[in-house]
This record gives structure tokens, C-alpha cells and sequence, in this order.
């Protein structure tokens, strides 16, 4: 037997081999599946995410943001192709249409700032692009495709330029729509796709150019697969032929980074064009934060936490150098309510509903009356929430004098077309620091449908004790009187503190314990104060240990919707809850924003938000530790 | 050269041999047969009727407006251009409704839906099937199933519903106590002559129920809450099979089935909706998306195609 017969012979019986292993792999993985089953397979495979950042940090991303600072420069606003992607002709084509004003019309904002746009193909003129007199005038070929992206208004222009006559013939405009991508932008695409350490992380490798395929750009793509549908996306996709695997990334050109990654089986019919990024986000939340619980050790702090289906991020079993320090951390709701005149001439005999909620009205005094609605913050799907999580939790240092001094966990909610008006953003932040002091904060992001908005974020704060046994009080002409049953508070913001900072305790003995000091604008965040007014209850299970419903009335602005809970219950040395309820207005004059968000314009031309926060929530200070 | 032929042909068999078995996706004939065939099917007259009182109100041709849009409840359109509207202030008591059937007097079985809001009795609402009596278009909540526990994890209880006109029963979907993890859903039979019910279908979440009959079968068509495809059950005698055979699915797996309609020879109208178990917080301007799904017996294939 000859040394290649010996060779062919192995190869043969190593290939069947494997092609058999492979095959029954195979069967098995296609072997119908019950219908809850098909479920997994749609949404089990592996999400990736990025946390929250800017553009990418590569090469290629920031030679393409000079080249825009560049022409921005030269008072120009719109990014030519390369030659390397144009013919003699097409050159022709693309210098007539860069110096046609109507062309370029949209390029500028009403204050001449440019907004980024790019020249995205120029190509011989198609015929079903044209129309019937165009189609005449351009049958000897001498027409030209110039198309334009304008990148902040989402809107592409498509010009027919005639090269031998040095004319354009018709310019359109396109709102909403998006072009197939350059040559240029497909590079940057790839890149980002490449280079992303999310990427390479699920890979295991740093990837080659040779992994990857575009096959699915613009054209397949039929609207954008990012959260934001404004914004320009494609979907690159990584084949792993040995794993039957492929890990489709969607690149956000318009953010320039990678806004979300899957892997998925090679032989699904449907491609990333299905996947958008809110879907990705759905299922990457649900499978890490809102059906299991995450651990977190650090700074002599330990807890868990989650997402709840309707009470935000919840921190659970809260521990500080092993001592009890709460059971349960979580803003179960933000009321918003708008003020609104002339009552008498209120329709309220047909439901009105605004941006999926339903509206609801209170008549009040003077003809006024209040309307908004119950916005509760939860997992984006099996909840009844209205404002969606959106990204896990985000684990953040607390610096303070470029010092470390603790930790910040911090989980952002939005409606989906936030910031347009009557659309939230809401983020829920638990402060946890070296000292064993922490602080509950509500943030609101605007926008809200007007500037006559009230929110009142309710916060549930279960204090825990080694001795479960704890006493409520509020400092009073000069000494701190305890609270004996079940009680509200209203704070005029204006009360003496003890110590200059503190007006309620909680605590099981007189070391053992916290000082709660509200805010009243000190934390050095442009917050203009809690206005907080404090409710004080007996634990009971089922007031909101579990997943609460909306609490109370959105627009009674003197009920918080906790007054069922508060019976007068004896409230001596026991088990207590704190319900600490802010309030804030917000606030739209120029330069005074507060609670708000505005639509604008980056340096780089690209549509951005500018964010106008209302922060709140109260710091806990364990009464050892309190100066 | 020649000493390579061996080797070359080894590889050769090889390539042939993994492009048949792992990349080919065309069904083998084994396959082809395993696969759960259905026969041609038509549109047929409804054996349901116009109720009484729409009939005694000069109504003849109303369409039936669950979409919540305009009134809570339920509400006829009618006349010229559907321009005239029929809603009473009465039948809003049970907040919002979701899918309805008529049975053969005229009796109008709803289903709830939770809505937009969660109020303090959004989820016993979810409980019941509500019944419009065909004489005097009362609405009352009619069939309590105390089994329904809508949770805030998934408000969602009684969905959806279908008359069988051969026995006089009603086939009602309950998606509650489904998770991310799975489906927990049940079909009920429901007989309306005593109220009484049983579980037929255990651990699938039916959004939408419709019989249809075959040339010779007879079949419970279900689109299913979880994923993008419709599910057949067999109705033989009037007794379910408890075998789920997904006939067809949508190419947007985003989507699912939420009304089923034989449009004509072998032809469906599937309406289909995103749907998360959560309220109607992703408030997107098209809600439905609508599919003609149409299908070739000789093939045992659909072609599906999406109406804009």
C-alpha cells in the first residue's frame, strides 16, 4: 500500500468521522420543538450589549471624525466620496451636485451650524430611478446618481446630475429614508465591528477582515435595527462554520460604535435585519436582570439586586461589613402630573390616552385641575410597566476630590421615542459608600409633554436591623421626637438639621442606626431639593415587599397614593418602612433647565441630546459615622 | 500527479458527503412525509348571526371595533362609509376587550385585555369571558375562571376565543402564568349551556383562535404568543389532539399572530402584532401588520406575504 493510498484512507475515515458527528449534532438540533421551546431558541442564544459609551475609540473612527472636523473647517458640511470610489464621470457628477445649493440645503442647521452629512454613492443613473423626462434626456448615459445622507435630520437626496451638459436635472429629497452605504462608511463599519472588545471578548480572538460579512447592509435593512430609528445601522455578522454559529454585531454609524451584538445558529431563515436593538436589549435584560438575581461584593458592601416588572431596580439584603442594613431598596413609582386651566370646559367622558398611557384628570380649586399619570419603571417584557429598562445596571466609582469613595450602581429606564415630548427617561441609582453611608437617588431626564410638570417619585426604603426592632424620628426644636405610629411628614424644606444636615433617623439603639439627610440642593448636583414629604409604616408583606402595582392617584398632588398604608399602626420598635417621596418641577426656560431634554447638534453634526437632570433622594448616614 | 488522484477523490467524497448531510436543507422524503399535512380549505359562511338587537335596530352589517381607539369596550360602526357609530356608556364596565365570537343566536363572547393602565381591578377583569346577549345588548361579565391569576410579571389572562358552530362550544386561550421561561398557557372548552369547562390544551399561549375546516379535516388554527408561527390542533369528533403542528411561520420573528381570517381558496389573513406580556408602553404608530398567507396543498406550502 502505497503512502498516499495509507493517507487517503485516514483522511476518509477521520472525515466520515467528523461529518457524522456533525450530522447527528445536526438532527438533533432540528428536531421539532414544542412550541415553549422555540421560544428559547429565539431568544436564549447569547446577547451582547456594550455599556454605555461615546464613539469608539479606534483608528479608523477618529480619522473619519477629522475628516468632518476638516471640511466643517473650510465652512463646508458635506463629506465627499473618496476618488477610490468614484470614476472620471462620476468626479464630474459629484463636484456639480456639492455645488448646487438646493442640494445642499438641509446641510446646515437655522443657526449655520453644519449637520453631518455624507455623499453616499454617485452611479451611472439607473433607469427606474428617473423619471419619464429625465429618462430622455439621459439616454446616452451622461447621467449621474449623486445620493446624500444627511445623518442629523435622517433624510437622504438623491440628485440626477447631467455630466456632459454640467446640469442637474432634479433633486429630491427623502425624509426617513436611508441610502445604501459608501465603501467609506462600510470600512468604518467593519472596523468598529472588528475592534469593538466586546467583539473580540465573544470571539476569543482578535477577529480578521476575512470573518466578517456585509452581506446585509442598507439593502436588506428595512429600517434601521437600532433603538433609535432615526439613526443610520448596519449589521455585520462574524460566521463560526465550525460552531454553526454567528455573532451578528449592529454597528450605529450615526453614534459611531457598536450598539448591540447576538449570536445566532448559522441556519436561521431570518437575518439581523429582524434583530434591532431594542429586541436585543428585551431579551439580554430579561435573561440577566430581571429572571435572576446578581450578587455584588465590593467596599465592605454586599447585596443583591434585579429588575423587578414594575418597581425599578430593586436592591435586596443589603449588608455592610456583615451587618443588616436594609431588605429592600427601590422607587416603586413616578407620578407625573401637569397643571392645566379652564376645568369647567374638561371633557373627561371619553378615555384620553397619550404615548400609551392613559390620562387622568383631577379637577382642583380655582378652575384648575391637574392631569398626567402613573409611570411605573420595570423589565421590558412580562411587566406592567410603561418606562422600560434599558441596558443592565451600570456599576460606576464614586469620585469626590479625585478620590474613590465608594460605588454607584445606576439603571436607566426610557420610552422608546424619548426625548420627543410626553416620552420619559427616568434612572434609578442606589449610592453605596467606603463608610457605610448610602443614598437612594431618582433621576428624572425629561422631557414630558409641558413645562408645567410635577414629579413625585416614590421610594420604598426597608430598613433592616440586626434587631429587626427600629424607631423613626424627625428633629424638632432642637431634639429628635420619635414617631409612635404609622405617620406622614411634609417638609417645608426650610426645617433646622441636626448637625447642620440631618432631620430623620431610623435606628434600633442610640448608636445603632441611621441619620437620614434629605436633600436640599448639597450634593453638589444642580438639584433644587427633595420637598420631600416622609411616610412611616409597619412592615407588611404585602405592602410592596412584592412587585407593587401603580400606587395612588398621578394628579392628587396632596396624596402620594402610600396614605393606605398609614392606619395609625403602632410603630414602636418594630419592623418600619420608609416611604420617601420627592417632588420637583420642571423647567424649560433657557438656561434654567431642569427636568428636561432638548433634541441638538454635536460638534461632529450628529443629532445628540442635551440633558437638563433633576436629581433627588435622600443619604443615609450611619449615626457613628455622622460629624 | 497521479499519486495525488486518491487523495484528491477521498476529499472530493467528502465535500460531496458533508454539503449533503449538513447543508442541504432540501426535506428528505422521510421528512416530507413526517410533516403534518394540511388540505385545501375555503372560505364558508359563518354559522354565526347578526345579534338581535343590532337586527332590530335597523343594523345590518356592523363591524365589531375592539381597537380601544375611540371607545373602551366595544363599539359598532354601521351605515354609509361605517360613519355612524353605536356605543353605550354600559358597556365600558368591563374596561377594555380584546377578541369577541357570536355564536348561532347571536351572543357576543368577549375577551379582556389589559389595556394601557393597571387599576385595582385590571387583573379580575382578565378573568372572565364577557357575553353580549344577542335581544337586549347587555354586556355581563359571564364566565369566571378562578384558575386565571394575571400577575404584574404578566397582566394578562383570558386572550382570546372562537365558537365551534358543529357543537355549540367555545375554545377560549389564557395566557397567564407564563414566564420568559416558558408557556404556561391552556386552551379551555367551554360548554355555554352549563358554563361548564376543562383544560384541553396544556402549556401553549394561544393570542389568537380560529376553527377552519379542510376537505377533510377540521382544525383549530392558534397563533402563539411567544414565537412568530401558526399552530394547527386536530379537531376530530370535536376532540382536541394534543399535538400543536406549526403549519407556518411569519418571516419578521418579532411578530405575532393576533387574528386569523380564511380570506379565500386556501388563503389566510393574519394580523399580528408585537407582543412582549407587558402593557402598550412601546408605542409604535402601526400596531398590526397584516399577511396573506397563501397556500399550495400540492407542495403542502405557504408563500407569505406582507399587505402595506
Amino acid at each position: 500500500m502505497t503512502k498516499e493510498i495509507k493517507i487517503s484512507a485516514a483522511l476518509l475515515v477521520v472525515g466520515l468521522g467528523i461529518i457524522s458527528g456533525l450530522y447527528l449534532n445536526k438532527k438533533n438540533q432540528t428536531t421539532p420543538a414544542s412550541s415553549a421551546e422555540v421560544v428559547n431558541d429565539t431568544s436564549d442564544k447569547k446577547i451582547i450589549i456594550p455599556d454605555f459609551s461615546d464613539i469608539a475609540d479606534i483608528k479608523e473612527v477618529k480619522e473619519y471624525i477629522n475628516r468632518l472636523q476638516n471640511i466643517y473647517k473650510e465652512g463646508k458640511s458635506t463629506l465627499p466620496l473618496d476618488d477610490s470610489e468614484l470614476d472620471s464621470k462620476g468626479k464630474i457628477a459629484q463636484n456639480i451636485a456639492l455645488e448646487s445649493k438646493k442640494f445642499l440645503s438641509d446641510s446646515k442647521d437655522s443657526s449655520g451650524k453644519p449637520l453631518h452629512s455624507d455623499i453616499m454613492r454617485v452611479l451611472p443613473a439607473i433607469s427606474s430611478m428617473l423619471s419619464i423626462s429625465a429618462k430622455q434626456e439621459c439616454k446616452d448615459g451622461s447621467c449621474y446618481i449623486v445620493e446624500k445622507y444627511n445623518f442629523a435630520t435622517n433624510t437622504t437626496s438623491r440628485a440626477v446630475v447631467n455630466v456632459d451638459k454640467k446640469s442637474i436635472i432634479s433633486i429630491k429629497k427623502y425624509p426617513n429614508m436611508q441610502p445604501d452605504i459608501s465603501n467609506n462608511l462600510t470600512k468604518i463599519a467593519k472596523a468598529i465591528a472588528l475592534k469593538s472588545p466586546e467583539i473580540i471578548k465573544e470571539l476569543g480572538h482578535t477577529p480578521t477582515p476575512n470573518e466578517l460579512s456585509m452581506a446585509n447592509v442598507r439593502t436588506s435593512l428595512k429600517e434601521s435595527p437600532c433603538e433609535d430609528k432615526n439613526h443610520l445601522c448596519v449589521a455585520p455578522t462574524f460566521a463560526n462554520h465550525q460552531k454553526e454559529m454567528a455573532l451578528w454585531a449592529i454597528v450605529d454609524l450615526t453614534s459611531l460604535k457598536l450598539a448591540a451584538a447576538k449570536w445566532a445558529g448559522l441556519g436561521k431563515t431570518y437575518t439581523p435585519a429582524c434583530i434591532d436593538e431594542r429586541t436585543l436589549q428585551n431579551r439580554y435584560i430579561m435573561k440577566n436582570f430581571c429572571q435572576k438575581d446578581t450578587t455584588l461584593n465590593k467596599d465592605g458592601w454586599s447585596f443583591i439586586y434585579h429588575l423587578t416588572g414594575s418597581d425599578g431596580l430593586e436592591i435586596r439584603d443589603i449588608l455592610y461589613k456583615g451587618k443588616k442594613v436594609a431588605k429592600s431598596l427601590k422607587i416603586v413609582d413616578w407620578h407625573v402630573a401637569y397643571k392645566g386651566y379652564e376645568a369647567d370646559k374638561l371633557d373627561t367622558s371619553n378615555p384620553s390616552i397619550v404615548e400609551g398611557r392613559q390620562i387622568e384628570f383631577v379637577k382642583g380649586d380655582n378652575n384648575e385641575y391637574t392631569f398626567g399619570y402613573n409611570d411605573a419603571m420595570g423589565c421590558p417584557m412580562f411587566s406592567t410597566s410603561v418606562v422600560l429598562a434599558f441596558n443592565g445596571p451600570q456599576i460606576k466609582p464614586i469620585i469626590q476630590d479625585s478620590k474613590e469613595v465608594g460605588f454607584s450602581i445606576t439603571q436607566d429606564f426610557r420610552n422608546p421615542k424619548w426625548p420627543m415630548a410626553c416620552n420619559y427617561r427616568y434612572q434609578n441609582r442606589f449610592d453605596f459608600y467606603k463608610d457605610g453611608s448610602f443614598r437612594v437617588v431618582g433621576i428624572n431626564l425629561g422631557r414630558g409633554c409641558s413645562n408645567k410638570a410635577i414629579y413625585r417619585p416614590v421610594m420604598r426604603l426597608d430598613i433592616d436591623s440586626p434587631s429587626n426592632k427600629e424607631n423613626f424620628s424627625i428633629y424638632q426644636n432642637n431634639s429628635w421626637q420619635s414617631w409612635s405610629k404609622e405617620s406622614m411628614y411634609q417638609s417645608t424644606s426650610q426645617e433646622e438639621l441636626y448637625s447642620g444636615k440631618y432631620l430623620y433617623k431610623i435606628a434600633s439603639s442610640d448608636s445603632e442606626g441611621y441619620y437620614i439627610e434629605p436633600n436640599r440642593g448639597q450634593f453638589k448636583d444642580n438639584s433644587r431639593g427633595d420637598h420631600e414629604r416622609v411616610f412611616v409604616s409597619k412592615y407588611k408583606e404585602s405592602e410592596g415587599d412584592e412587585d407593587l402595582l401603580t400606587l395612588g392617584s398621578c394628579c392628587k398632588l396632596k396624596e402620594d397614593g402610600v396614605e393606605s398604608y398609614i392606619n395609625g399602626e403602632s410603630i414602636d420598635s418594630t419592623n418600619l418602612v420608609i416611604w420617601y417621596v420627592p417632588k420637583m418641577q420642571n423647567d424649560d426656560r433657557e438656561g434654567h433647565e431642569y427636568c428636561w431634554s432638548d433634541s441638538a447638534i454635536d460638534k461632529n453634526g450628529n443629532p445628540t441630546v442635551k440633558l437638563y437632570p433633576c436629581i433627588v433622594g435622600p443619604k443615609f448616614t450611619p449615626i457613628s459615622k455622622a460629624k | 500527479m497521479k499519486k495525488l488522484i486518491p487523495i484528491i477523490a477521498v476529499i472530493s467524497i467528502l465535500a460531496a458527503a458533508s454539503y449533503f448531510l449538513l447543508f442541504n436543507t432540501t426535506p428528505t422524503p422521510k421528512e416530507a412525509k413526517n410533516r403534518f399535512k394540511i388540505l385545501s380549505f375555503t372560505k364558508t359562511r359563518s354559522c354565526s348571526s347578526l345579534p338581535k338587537f343590532l337586527y332590530k335596530a335597523g343594523i345590518k352589517r356592523p363591524i365589531i371595533d375592539l381597537s380601544q381607539d375611540h371607545y373602551t369596550g366595544i363599539a359598532f360602526y354601521y351605515g354609509i362609509e361605517f360613519k355612524n357609530v353605536l356605543h353605550k356608556k354600559s358597556w365600558e364596565k368591563f374596561e377594555h376587550l380584546g377578541t369577541y365570537t357570536i355564536d348561532k343566536n347571536g351572543d357576543i363572547y368577549l375577551t379582556p385585555n389589559p389595556f394601557i393602565s393597571i387599576k385595582p381591578t385590571t387583573f379580575n377583569l382578565q378573568k372572565a369571558i364577557y357575553k353580549m346577549d344577542s335581544s337586549s345588548g347587555e354586556l355581563q361579565r359571564w364566565l369566571e375562571i378562578d384558575d386565571i391569576k394575571p400577575t404584574s410579571t404578566n397582566p394578562y389572562g383570558l386572550i382570546s376565543l372562537t365558537y365551534n358552530c358543529d357543537d355549540k362550544t367555545i375554545f377560549a386561550s389564557a395566557i397567564d402564568k407564563s414566564n420568559y421561561k416558558g408557556s404556561k398557557g391552556r386552551i379551555y372548552h367551554i360548554n355555554p349551556k352549563d358554563k361548564s369547562y376543562e383544560v384541553v390544551i396544556k402549556n401553549f399561549d394561544a393570542l389568537t383562535l380560529r376553527i377552519i375546516k379542510t376537505t377533510g379535516q377540521k382544525l383549530l388554527l392558534a397563533g402563539n404568543a411567544l414565537d412568530n408561527s401558526l399552530y394547527a390542533f386536530e379537531l376530530k369528533n370535536n376532540i382536541i389532539s394534543q399535538t400543536p403542528h406549526k403549519i407556518l411561520s411569519l418571516p419578521n420573528p418579532q411578530l405575532h399572530i393576533r387574528k386569523i381570517k380564511v380570506i379565500g381558496n386556501n388563503k389566510l389573513k393574519l394580523e399580528a402584532i408585537k407582543f412582549s406580556y407587558s402593557l402598550v408602553a412601546a408605542t409604535q404608530k402601526k400596531t398590526r401588520f397584516i399577511y396573506t398567507a397563501k397556500f399550495n396543498p400540492k407542495s403542502n406550502s405557504w408563500s407569505i406575504k406582507e399587505n402595506k
